[in-house]
């Protein structure tokens, strides 16, 4: 799986997909799941995160602060497209936002 | 040759009971009118003139008239509908690959409303635990008739052995009445008067779980107050209930609480205030402290599938053509508001829409105004449709792509959710009999012409294997192969959410009784009653309902199905039947500003003289649907546009009409 993300990653980039300046959800979707995902499940070292774990205002702000202090840096963990990218999926699937349950999938 | 289907006695969602429609599922396989081939339209639509052709043909078809509406109206240019299936995802990824915001899914056609309700009060769609409780309020769900499960049957049990009390409301005299400890025949649409004068009395004798409130839920004060003006003498009058029997039912219901729920129920498109009618009762629920208790509401368990990391798309850029943000905010985007949508795509505002992809729905049956469904059939450059029948809508359809059935196919891995929820693999038990394909395959015939293909560069198996990674067990697939299931161990867990520190997926992170979003938003942030309008004299108020012998509209040509209810009939009050002369058994049209069906009446005293009812799911216009074709009247025809609006749930018990010897 890990290499089949790394080549994802290098088609997309060499796509020019990043090129808007605002964020996208479903790209974030992918990141999130793609590199959060490693540290961040139940049982992991990083202890399980999903957008329900923190409400808009709370993800908004981890971003614009750059918290991630115990770990490594985020910028260097992906670069400023992705981090708005995950940021926007969060903050539209957050704890507080306009995202109800649904039926099915 | 399957020869009689068992269901999997490991599965606890089943527990060795198949349904009608389980026994009956095998027809599906062997229907000597099932869709045999890929076919493309060779007549005009609706003539039935079809040329049957290679998947490749179809698939360079469909791929080419897409191609031509994205060019001509970009991608927002093609609706996307689906209907709930274990493989839905892959269509409505499909969808959203080619760049469509227009993906319409079913549940404002069904129980939206409920959904939106439950959520902005408690943050989730919980269960109702049936099994353990001990007294029950039903109105109109009509659950021992129409949704014949397990938990079901546990329930007659209860009622009948006298350890569940059960109170149901229904316009209409229904198996769940003739099982029930008491039945009101409710005055239609007045349900939200009865649940307002329940909480008015719980708070006004302080039966109310003041520990729970305090500690759990935001706005009690605001409630208390606001309900002083719902008594129950006044909703005596609403109701036609005696104020009597509210006082009485309000003091049993919290006397037996945290075991007593007031049930929601599945399909909850009937009025125009549906939202805050289900908002009521989640109110209702929360004062009493049934929440998260054996016996009471509870959020469903969660089991964490893992999930195949798919390339991702861009995220589209026209708006949605319903407009949610505008006109329900609050509602769930991604399923979308499927009357307003259609009334969006007639007036092709904000833009036009002229492609129409359709998986496993039948809009011609689903929506209510017939007239309206087919006038966006023909507007519509390009239709088609993946079923594993020939539905109304495929009938209309100018490609119709045949899907394997459940028998035939692998499905993606899936979680029936639930207080006890369970992971489940369904496996094909024969190879295709037909030259039909599963969704997967259908979906990666066309993504790979209009250079998606990378988007679904993945198989079945690789998809399930990602699926049941993180279950415990050594080997999940293997697993699941051998059983079909896996259950986590213990049992139903409760209790969870019952921490003072535990934050709920609202606004405030408390339970919501009073609702600063519904006022933000320009809602009543407290249920707030208004009378229904009544059928003018010589009109009746139109109910429609379902049995569990059939699914929605989808297998009423079922010949064993069919054994159970061949026709659908017009129930009505003989008092009301006598004034317009007509009589039992007789063919009448029942008419209504949407349009009108034929069917034959059935005088019964099981309904209000004001109201007249038919079972859905007849009066199909699909020759191929040979046993269902013609026969009995289409509800879809007669029942009129309109919608709920907080959450754009249908409203289908708001139509009146009149009704004729035909």
């Amino acid at each position: 799986m890990g290499g089949f993300s790394a080549l994802v990653l290098t088609t997309l980039l060499s796509l020019g997909a990043f090129a808007a300046a605002k964020g996208s959800e479903g790209k974030g979707r992918y990141y999130f799941r793609q590199t959060c995902k490693d540290c961040h499940t139940k049982g992991a070292k990083g202890g399980e995160v999903t957008p329900l774990t923190k409400t808009m205002a709370q993800w908004s702000s981890y971003f614009v602060k750059g918290r991630h202090t115990s770990a490594e840096p985020l910028a260097k963990l992906m670069n400023e497209q992705q981090l708005l990218d995950i940021q926007t999926f969060l903050v539209k699937h957050a704890a507080d936002s306009l995202q109800p349950e649904t039926c099915g999938k | 040759m399957i020869r009689k289907l068992d269901p999997n006695p490991k599965n606890p969602k089943s527990r060795g009971m198949l349904c009608a429609r389980g026994n009956a599922g095998l027809l599906q396989v062997y229907d000597p009118k099932r869709i045999k081939k890929p076919l493309i339209r060779a007549g005009a639509r609706g003539e039935g003139k079809w040329r049957e052709v290679s998947w490749d043909e179809a698939f360079d078809y469909t791929a080419n008239k897409l191609k031509e509406i994205k060019l001509k109206h970009g991608p927002q240019g093609v609706l996307w509908s689906s209907t709930e299936a274990f493989a839905e995802v892959f269509f409505k990824n499909l969808g959203l690959a080619f760049g469509s915001p227009n993906i319409v899914r079913h549940p404002t056609l069904c129980l939206a409303s409920v959904n939106l309700a439950y959520s902005v009060t408690f943050g989730a769609v919980p269960s109702f635990d049936l099994q353990n409780a001990n007294y029950v309020i039903m109105a109109g769900a009509n659950r021992f008739e129409s949704f014949i499960t397990p938990d079901t049957m546990d329930l007659i049990d209860s009622t009948m052995n006298r350890k569940t009390r059960l109170v149901y409301l229904d316009p209409r005299f229904t198996v769940t009445a003739a099982k029930a400890d008491e039945w009101y025949p409710i005055k239609p649409g007045s349900d939200l008067a009865f649940i307002l004068a329940l909480v008015h009395v719980i708070i006004a004798e302080g039966r109310h779980d003041k520990e729970f409130v305090k500690t759990y839920c935001q706005g009690f004060d605001q409630l208390a107050e606001h309900v002083k003006k719902y008594s129950p003498e006044w909703a005596g009058n609403e109701t036609e209930i005696a104020a009597a029997n509210i006082v009485r039912i309000a003091r049993e219901f919290s006397d037996a609480a945290p075991r007593a729920l007031f049930y929601s129920g599945r399909r909850s498109s009937w009025y125009r205030n549906d939202f805050q009618m289900r908002r009521a009762q989640a109110i209702l629920n929360a004062i009493v402290g049934n929440w998260d208790k054996q016996g009471g509401v509870v959020p469903n368990s969660k089991i964490a599938l893992g999930e195949f990391l798919y390339l991702p798309w861009d995220d589209p850029e026209a708006p949605r053509i319903d407009e949610m943000d505008k006109n329900f905010p609050l509602a769930a985007k991604s399923d979308g508001a499927y009357l307003k949508l259609r009334e969006n795509v007639l007036a092709a505002n904000p833009y036009p829409v002229k492609g129409w992809m359709i998986c496993k729905q039948d809009p011609l049956s689903a929506l209510p105004d017939q007239s309206k469904t087919m006038r966006m059939v023909e507007q519509m450059d390009f239709i088609a449709t993946i079923d594993i029948q020939m539905s109304d809508t495929a009938w209309y359809a100018d490609v119709v792509l045949p899907e394997s059935t459940y028998l035939e196919r692998q499905d993606p891995v899936e979680v029936l959710a639930g207080i006890w929820p369970v992971v489940v693999m369904r496996q094909p038990v024969v190879k295709p009999v037909h030259d039909t394909k599963p969704c997967l395959d259908i979906v990666q015939g066309i993504a790979k012409r209009l250079d998606l293909g990378m988007y679904f560069d993945y198989t079945i198996d690789q998809w399930n294997e990602a699926a049941v990674k993180e279950l415990p067990l050594d080997a999940p697939m293997d697993y699941l192969r051998n059983h079909g299931v896996y259950t986590p161990p213990g049992g139903p867990n409760y209790g969870a959410t019952l921490n003072p520190d535990h934050r709920f997926v609202t606004q405030s992170g408390k339970i919501e009784i009073f609702s600063d979003r519904l006022k933000e938003f320009g809602h009543d942030p407290l249920p707030v009653y208004q009378p229904p309008e009544q059928p003018p004299a010589g009109s009746f108020r139109m109910l429609v309902g379902r049995k569990a012998y059939f699914t929605h509209a989808n297998s009423s040509s079922n010949p064993w199905l069919l054994d159970f209810a061949p026709e659908n009939f017009l129930w009505i009050n003989p008092k009301s039947a006598s004034h317009a002369g007509i009589a039992d058994g007789e063919l009448v049209e029942v008419s209504s500003s949407a349009g009108s069906a034929k069917l034959r009446a059935r005088l019964t005293e099981h309904i209000r003289p004001d109201c007249v009812s038919m079972l859905h799911g007849f009066g199909k216009r699909s020759q191929w649907l040979t046993r269902a074709y013609n026969r009995g009247g289409n509800d879809a025809a007669v029942l009129e546009n309109g919608w709920d609006g907080v959450s754009g749930n249908a409203a289908m018990h708001e139509t009146f009409v009149k009704v004729r010897k035909a």
